[in-house]
């Protein structure tokens, strides 16, 4: 009878120990909540996009503007470039445009791919003449033989 | 011993700097990325030096590598397109519109698409291009 309360664990503590397990219990459960945020970050990844998108404007040609008497004709192939007939490199373009100013004509440039040149490549020739003060480009297809 | 015994005592505190990590990145890809609705074509837009600002236009096109077009996110053919371009000119005529095209088509297709969009009564157009060196 009297080696009862004796053999009892102290009262105190096992409350105190079951009021901390309890709290933490009835907070978020730590396992769930990183499986949610788990889930949003691979969402995130996936959905969103790094791409910093810049534009060029371009005029939509007039399919009888090939003729193009007055304008210097750029010639874009996959390996080369040729304006107004002669092949020139892609660091000489500038000054060529300059020889035609000089020369006379406007700035109107017409840029015609060639031999199944890429978007890349035209785009690349493009950037050059904008840079060397070309107005005003006009892009052309290669007459259908 | 006494590691042991540290290591046993709670789970949950070992994985806190996981958690705080997954939070970092979570936080980093919510603010630094953005959110669009992904191209029905894949594209891999041209590298270029232009500095145009990226305006929202009102019509995409997009033409991908294989040739094949896109109008607002449905796939379509040549003639369609230019139906529906002539159909959106007499609804909405001072539409904005922009082309997407991938890096890697030929310059003869793209313009060919140009031609096709002069033909529906569209007078300029914006090319989506992105930064060399990225």
């Amino acid at each position: 009878m009297r080696a009862l309360p004796d053999t009892r664990p102290p009262p105190r503590l096992a409350i105190e120990e079951h009021a901390t397990r309890g709290g933490r219990r009835s907070l978020i459960g730590l396992t769930p909540l990183v499986d949610v945020v788990f889930i949003l970050l691979v969402f995130f990844m996936l959905a969103s996009s790094f791409l910093d998108w810049r534009t060029i404007e371009l005029n939509v040609p007039a399919a009888d503007a090939a003729a193009g008497g007055e304008a210097l004709v750029v010639e874009v192939s996959t390996d080369g470039l040729m304006v107004a007939g002669e092949p020139v490199t892609l660091d000489q373009i500038a000054a060529r445009l300059g020889d035609a100013v000089a020369a006379g004509l406007d700035r109107q440039v017409v840029l015609r791919p060639v031999g199944g040149a890429s978007l890349q490549r035209l785009v690349l020739v493009l950037d050059r003449l904008t840079a060397a003060g070309a107005a005003d480009v006009s892009l052309v297809r290669q007459a259908a033989p | 011993m006494r590691f042991e015994a540290r290591r046993a005592r709670n789970d949950d505190e070992r994985i806190l700097p996981l958690i705080n990590v997954v939070f970092l990145l979570l936080i980093f890809f919510m603010l630094a990325g953005r959110l669009a609705v992904s191209d029905p074509l894949a594209i891999e837009p041209p590298h270029s030096a232009s500095q145009g600002e990226p305006l929202v236009r009102d019509v995409q096109i997009l033409i991908a590598k294989d040739g094949r077009l896109a109008l607002d996110g449905a796939v379509m053919s040549d003639a369609e397109l230019g139906a529906r371009l002539a159909e959106r000119m007499s609804a909405e005529a001072d539409a904005t519109y922009s082309l997407k095209a991938d890096g890697g088509v030929e310059a003869d297709r793209v313009i060919a698409v140009m031609e096709l969009m002069r033909g529906a009564g569209v007078e300029n157009l914006t090319l989506f291009t992105v930064p060399q060196g990225g």
